[in-house]
């Protein structure tokens, strides 16, 4: 049996993130020096989950270095494409998510986001049949309307301030 | 007889109301919701909630449950014409419902998947009806030692049902939101954890960002991840004389309906098991199961009976324990705190009537479900040729404002892209989402409660088990982690093989 990777990956990152929340569990007060209960510490509940999931986290990389456990793992068969389409959502997420919203004022922040993602979604798109020119205009009519829309459904219908 | 008659007056509040026209478009917005790959019906219903800020408490949960039941009932037409589930839900219905389109037959397997989710859905309620104000009743006699073994119970049985063939990770899934609810300000001494000096981080992660981001952000990045869909030729026929036809599995109906019923009460398990267990019994009870997989009426008919039956089902325990059944009931009980409603034990003393107006709802709700699914089945059709390049920018837009607008924080909406990489990244490596999502919603219940008996106790261990409830639920605890083990499980697997020969 070989050595199953992700799952190794997996038990590494849980057993290293138990073994932390163990670590900070142990170091928060108990409050004994101001008369508390040392039974209700803040540290009890997450110290006794981060041992679980340290625990936890260890069987899972033992499993993994014998070879052992289901080996059907969606990340193991992704479809021809499938990187480039993933990494181009998550890039332009985080730019409109963290960049944009709220730095940049809502309608030009939307409008533009909507637009290269619609755009570069169906140029990624095997089977597109339109020429550059009409998505284009497509894709900035959608972004205008979407983003005029989603403005005056949370700003006017209702009453929700919306950042930027 | 108190009871019928304060549900008969809740069905005629709503039915000679202005609410009856919400009903309508709620539960087709959930249909529209649930039809559309991409959206699954905890993101309708997360999304949604942002929507019923300005609205009065009960229009907002009737909104709720309308699209929670529609979005339910509409990802089965994606399955059965795109073989591409609309929710997680829906799974089990493209199994029969794709080959029967396939076949010609569209109109038909829409026609048993209306009328399959119709009757689940009244049993459930059936069901929400009788169980709900008993396990109220019952619920009264349990102290911190019995809701500190409910949350535990929660989060184990969630983890191995729905990571069926590796629990160790639905497990894991489980704890990790359990540990991730505990950032911030504990209860007791105010003191806060694992917040590192951050502000932002005193007050926790916020339920709503976090479920929008694990089902919906999460959601955008699997989408696009996987391949373009394509739409079967649908072929309507006789729609009508379809779903009278598929009444005749009177058996099917029943059992499925219960099951999901069942199903929909086990914390945090919800409408996909319903789904799949339902069909796993049909196909054993049934006289040609060669035919399950390969376009049967009967198969289509307990998945979709049983993923609607969860849906009444999935709302017992979040009235009367506040933990949710599903992932779509933990955005609604969440939703029902931020409306200043309290959900719990209590809820039939201090709130029958808001108790009798949530089964009048799903009452209401499952009827326009009906109406809606028969009436407009062909021009429902066009929601799935919107392609998904035109609609995931505007969903993730969606999400980020509605993460924003819970409470105008922009710390919010980095919380949902942070829970909707986690979320994406589980996937992706086989670890269950729902486990994560009850652990963030029972973690608190689990602290104070866990904290509350030790004091009680003063840290006797044995207290935790000594009073029969307690014993009871941790007993089935234990057994369940034995069962999962999988020496024990090869165990049981080589016995069956001997005892069938």
């Amino acid at each position: 049996m070989s050595i199953h990777r992700t799952d190794l990956c997996a038990g590494l990152v849980v057993s290293t993130i138990g073994i932390a929340a163990l670590a900070g569990a142990l170091a928060m007060p108990t409050f004994a020096d101001r008369n508390g209960d040392p039974l209700t510490a803040p540290g009890i509940t997450p110290g006794i989950i981060s041992g679980v999931i340290a625990v936890l986290g260890i069987v899972l990389l033992l499993r993994a270095m014998a070879g052992r456990g289901p080996r059907d793992v969606p990340v193991e068969t992704w479809p021809p494409g499938a990187a480039l389409r993933t990494v181009f959502t998550i890039v332009t997420a985080l730019i409109y998510g963290v960049v944009l919203f709220g730095q940049v004022p809502f309608l030009p922040a939307t409008a533009g986001f909507v637009f290269v993602f619609t755009l570069g979604a169906e140029l990624m798109h095997p089977g597109r049949s339109r020429s550059i020119v009409a998505l284009c205009l497509w894709a900035a009519l959608l972004a205008g309307v979407s983003a005029l829309a989603i403005q005056y459904l949370f700003t006017d219908l209702f009453l929700v301030r919306l950042p930027g | 007889m108190d009871g019928l008659s304060q549900f008969l007056n809740a069905i005629l509040a709503i039915g000679l109301s202005a609410d009856i026209v919400t009903v309508f478009w709620a539960t087709l917005l959930g249909i529209v919701v649930g039809m559309i790959p991409g959206l699954t019906a905890t993101l309708g219903v997360a999304l949604v909630t942002t929507l019923t800020f300005s609205m009065e408490q009960n229009t907002a949960i009737l909104v709720l449950i309308c699209v929670y039941i529609g979005a339910i009932y509409g990802g089965g037409r994606t399955a059965i014409l795109l073989n591409i589930p609309g929710t997680p839900a829906n799974a089990a219905s493209a199994l029969d419902g794709f080959p029967l389109a396939k076949q010609g037959r569209a109109g038909e397997a829409m026609a048993v998947a209306t009328t399959g989710s119709f009757l689940g859905s009244m049993i459930g309620m059936m069901g929400l009806a009788v169980l709900a104000p008993w396990l109220a009743e019952f619920a009264l006699d349990f102290t911190s030692f019995e809701f500190f073994w409910l949350a535990v119970f929660g989060v184990v049985l969630c983890g191995q049902l729905t990571a069926m063939d590796d629990p160790l990770k639905g497990w894991i899934a489980g704890f990790f939101g359990l540990l991730v609810a505990l950032v911030g300000q504990e209860s007791l001494h105010a003191y806060s954890r694992y917040t590192y000096g951050f502000t932002s981080l005193e007050a926790g992660f916020g339920l709503l960002p976090v479920l929008v981001g694990a089902f919906g952000c999460a959601e955008v990045f699997s989408v696009m991840r996987s391949e373009a869909t394509q739409l079967v030729r649908a072929r309507m026929g006789n729609v009508i004389g379809a779903a009278f036809s598929s009444l005749s599995y009177a058996r099917t109906w029943v059992r499925s309906g219960v099951i999901g019923t069942f199903m929909g009460v086990v914390p945090g398990v919800g409408e996909d098991m319903g789904a799949w267990v339902s069909y796993a019994a049909a196909k054993r009870a049934s006289k040609t199961p060669d035919e399950f997989g390969n376009g049967s009426v009967d198969g289509l008919l307990a998945a979709e009976t049983g993923n609607n039956a969860a849906v009444p089902g999935a709302l017992i325990p979040v009235l009367t324990l506040a933990i949710p059944g599903s992932a779509p009931a933990a955005v609604l009980l969440a939703a029902m705190v931020i409306h200043g409603l309290r959900p719990g034990p209590l809820i039939m003393i201090t709130q029958p009537d808001f108790f009798y107006s949530v089964v009048a709802i799903v009452f209401w709700a499952t009827c326009a479900m009906l109406v809606l699914g028969l009436a407009l089945t062909r021009p429902l059709l066009w929601v799935l040729k919107v392609r998904r390049e035109w609609l995931i920018g505007i969903i993730f837009v969606l999400c980020a404002v509605g993460s924003f607008a819970i409470a105008g924080r922009l710390f919010d909406v980095w919380v949902m892209i942070l829970f909707g990489l986690i979320g994406f990244v589980m996937r992706e490596t086989g670890f269950p989402v729902a486990p994560m999502i009850l652990g963030v919603v029972l973690g608190p219940i689990l602290d104070a409660n866990f904290r509350r008996s030790l004091s009680l106790s003063r840290g006797d261990p044995v207290d935790f088990v000594t009073r029969p409830i307690s014993a009871v639920i941790a007993a089935l605890v234990l057994l369940m982690i034995v069962l999962a083990l999988p020496p024990v499980r090869r165990g049981i697997a080589r016995m069956m093989a001997q005892r069938h020969g």
